[in-house]
């Protein structure tokens, strides 16, 4: 610990303390952008293909990095990654339960009036799980389309599992991690889930 | 199904997937880019009320340290012991004066006539060292 030769030296210091831990937080938070840039898109790709709405992946997306950055950015870089994922997956399982206490609380409520002169009357037209509604524009063609159909078929553990480890490329450990799971786990699901995809796609795809 | 046509269509699904990343329009690029600079921003935010408490408690932290430290000095003291001191005699006289019979005018008596003694020994007391 530095010496100081008065006291008022050592205020001086205590009130602006030297360049140096300031700028490892400025190293830090760096390290943490660049890893939120690198991871992102993915990121985005597939909460979309859990979600089907843009938007929601989007929202889930910010929320996860938020949680990350205000709750776990001071854990090893290395954390980072499977603790993101942990948070993105259980953003997209708190939204598709949303959606689905949703549907049940319609379907008990009477239906909305028919009324020509007010177009946006019904907020559940905007609902993502009421068809179709990935754009064309993301989609890199009829296969992916057909990769992303099939995988939403699939129990959330398998296509989370072949996600991670397909998409994200995650190693089995890191996976583990970012379920919350066994390793012995992580390979079962993604073994059925690549068994269950390659039947479902069959051998054309 | 064989293993190597898994190893195929692991290879083509990640080809597909990281086709449909690099195809991203500019505006969800742009949002997800907005996302990261409002998680960074705030953990920032979060980290600044905790410095800036830090800085300003400092102070009185310090005072409140000195305080307790001359308290504790003056305590241990020869001008704390004397006080100290003082105070608990002057305690034990009124207990003397307390435990005697109440209505009774004996005790103040005792003090009254005795009264020159007591301003000697205080005298006595205040001067110096005892003999």
């Amino acid at each position: 610990m530095a010496r100081f030769d008065t006291l008022n030296t050592a205020w001086m210091v205590w009130d602006n303390p030297a360049p140096a831990p300031e700028g490892a937080v400025l190293e830090y938070t760096r390290e943490l952008e660049k890893f939120l840039a690198e991871i992102e898109r993915r990121a985005f790709r597939m909460a979309q293909v859990a979600l089907r709405d843009p938007d929601d992946a989007l929202d889930v997306v910010q929320d996860a990095m938020l949680k990350l950055t205000r709750s776990y950015a001071s854990r090893p870089s290395a954390e980072w990654r499977p603790l993101f994922y942990r948070i993105l997956e259980n953003g997209i399982r708190d939204l598709q339960r949303r959606r689905t206490v949703r549907k049940r609380v319609m379907t008990w409520l009477p239906g909305p009036k028919e009324d020509p002169d007010n177009e946006a009357q019904d907020p559940l037209d905007n609902v993502a799980d009421s068809g179709p509604t990935i754009p064309e524009k993301l989609m890199q063609g009829q296969a992916m389309e057909q990769l992303e159909e099939s995988l939403r078929a699939l129990p959330a553990r398998q296509r989370e599992a072949f996600m991670l480890r397909n998409f994200e490329g995650m190693d089995v450990a890191e996976t583990a991690s970012a379920m919350a799971c066994s390793e012995g786990s992580v390979k079962t699901h993604y073994s059925r889930a690549v068994h269950a995809l390659r039947e479902r796609l069959g051998e054309v795809w | 199904m064989s293993e190597k046509n898994n190893d195929a269509f692991e290879t083509r699904s990640r080809a597909l997937f990281q086709d449909s990343v690099d195809g991203l329009d500019m505006r969800i690029r742009s949002r997800l880019t907005q996302a990261r600079n409002a998680a960074l921003e705030a953990a920032s935010a979060r980290r600044r009320p905790w410095l800036f408490g830090w800085k300003m408690w400092a102070p009185a932290a310090g005072v409140t340290a000195a305080a307790i430290l001359g308290v504790g000095l003056w305590i241990g003291s020869p001008i704390g012991h004397q006080a100290a001191t003082v105070a608990e005699s002057n305690l034990e006289d009124l207990d003397l004066v307390a435990a005697t019979d109440e209505g009774s005018a004996d005790a103040m008596e005792m003090l009254q006539d005795d009264i020159d003694f007591y301003e000697f020994a205080d005298k006595a007391a205040n001067s110096g060292p005892a003999a």
